[in-house]
């Protein structure tokens, strides 16, 4: 018996390209514009929601039983709120100078449609394994694309990747300069507009 | 549908667990949370006396060393006497408005500069930082922030480099050695203007922002403006 089934593997594969949240279903776009002007942020934004994702869902999976209906919502809020609580604290401990980076954004993962969509699509009525794999899954997929728009706005924008210095200082002694759009949240969404094209082209998804 | 009294437990008892462990985290984890403040706050005073990371970033023992060796705490009064045997953190509360610490930096056993603290309400919140004169008494050497509730891309700019860097060599007293603090504008300072040594660059969306700082910088300077002019008629003499 392999360790997933075909239709868990689908739970898990879909949201990064066929239905990824942020480039097919459009939540998620606070954080992707606010996180991606430098790559190292926008990993550990992509870490934090992993981490909150994948544990709310399951958690709610496991009581979706229990939850008396009426209040629902509240609960799968009451443990998102938790959880980011959590990761910010953890983060202020042990990361401080990214928790400054990150600043109200970490907070406003509570926020964000993916986590509390997912738990209401999908955790409130599957089972844990597939919940915590559809966790994983959008996560990932929101993941890939953040990091993906903060690769482009820092290169673009900073000259540098995770840091470290890509364009050298005699091509910026010859005349060239980073673009500031880019840098800016403006930018963001140009990028993310292009990816969003370009998959839609490659993937020939059509509006329904 | 569930009965009224199961979800009034079910509830009561979620929010008791969380509650709990949200608390036990918190506190298990705010001495480590502590310790990096206070180590962000000695940074912040050293950026603002434009003490600079060579490669890559401090850690905590460097920068703990550096202020060790370089910085001199000190407390002044607001007559601008030097209180002897007192440092910043042992200010009695109840004497916070008259007795005011001082951060000196001393590059070859002479004085290079000095940090204030500073703070005051932006728009949504109180801002804190240090602010840094060299040792003229009146040319302004750096200011940061290193705590503020200011929204981010608008009045969080004050924390960002294009804007800070924009005080360094800007005066803090006019012609006749009087305090006029710096004034953050609308706009781009008109750099012909008489006052242009006094005022910097505002930032767009942050009125607000820029208007508390432009006052409790002003207000935090009057504090500590005897010390100051002491400073200023010795650098001249």
């Amino acid at each position: 018996m392999s360790l997933l089934n075909s239709k868990s593997r689908q739970i898990l594969k879909d949201p990064l390209m066929q239905d990824n949240p942020i480039t097919l279903q459009v939540l998620g776009i606070c954080s992707a514009l606010a996180v991606t002007v430098k790559m190292d942020t926008a990993i550990v934004m992509s870490i934090a929601v992993i981490f909150v994702l994948t544990m709310s869902n399951t958690v709610v999976s496991i009581f979706r039983n229990m939850i008396p209906s009426r209040v629902r919502i509240i609960f799968a809020l009451l443990v998102i709120s938790s959880l980011v609580t959590l990761t910010d604290q953890y983060l202020k401990a042990y990361m401080y100078d990214m928790s400054k980076q990150l600043n109200v954004f970490l907070a406003l993962i509570i926020t964000n449609c993916i986590v509390l969509g997912r738990a209401e699509a999908f955790a409130m009525k599957e089972g844990p394994w597939r919940s915590f794999l559809d966790g994983l899954g959008n996560a990932l997929g929101y993941g890939i694309i953040l990091v993906a728009v903060s690769a482009f706005r820092e290169f673009f924008g900073s000259g540098s990747l995770m840091g470290y210095q890509i364009i050298s200082q005699e091509m910026y002694a010859s005349g060239y300069q980073d673009n500031g759009l880019i840098a800016f949240p403006p930018g963001a969404f140009i990028i993310l507009g292009l990816i969003i094209w370009v998959q839609r082209t490659i993937g020939k998804i059509e509006e329904e | 549908m569930q009965s009224n009294a199961y979800t009034l437990i079910f509830t009561s008892i979620t929010t008791i667990i969380l509650g709990f462990l949200l608390s036990f985290v918190s506190t298990s984890l705010k001495e480590t949370q502590e310790i990096n403040e206070e180590i962000d706050i000695m940074k912040n005073i050293l950026y603002s006396l434009e003490f600079s990371e060579k490669d890559g970033s401090w850690t905590e023992e460097e920068v703990k060393k550096i202020f060790d060796s370089s910085v001199i705490q000190k407390v002044v009064s607001v007559d601008g006497e030097v209180i002897e045997n007192l440092t910043p953190s042992e200010i009695p509360t109840d004497k916070i408005e008259t007795q005011l610490p001082l951060y000196i930096k001393i590059v070859n056993n002479s004085i290079d500069g000095y940090a204030i603290p500073i703070s005051g309400k932006g728009l949504w919140s109180t801002l804190y930082g240090y602010f840094a004169l060299e040792n003229d008494g009146s040319t302004v050497k750096g200011i940061r922030f290193y705590k503020h509730g200011e929204t981010p891309g608008l009045g969080g700019e004050v924390e960002k480099d294009w804007f800070t860097n924009n005080f360094v060599g800007k005066r803090i007293t006019d012609m006749n050695g009087r305090l006029v603090s710096i004034q953050s504008i609308k706009g781009q300072v008109d750099t012909s203007s008489p006052n242009a040594y006094h005022q910097v660059d505002g930032i767009s969306g942050a009125t607000m922002t820029t208007k508390g700082l432009n006052e409790f910088l002003m207000n935090d300077l009057k504090k500590y403006d005897s010390f100051f002019q002491k400073v200023r008629t010795e650098s001249k003499g």
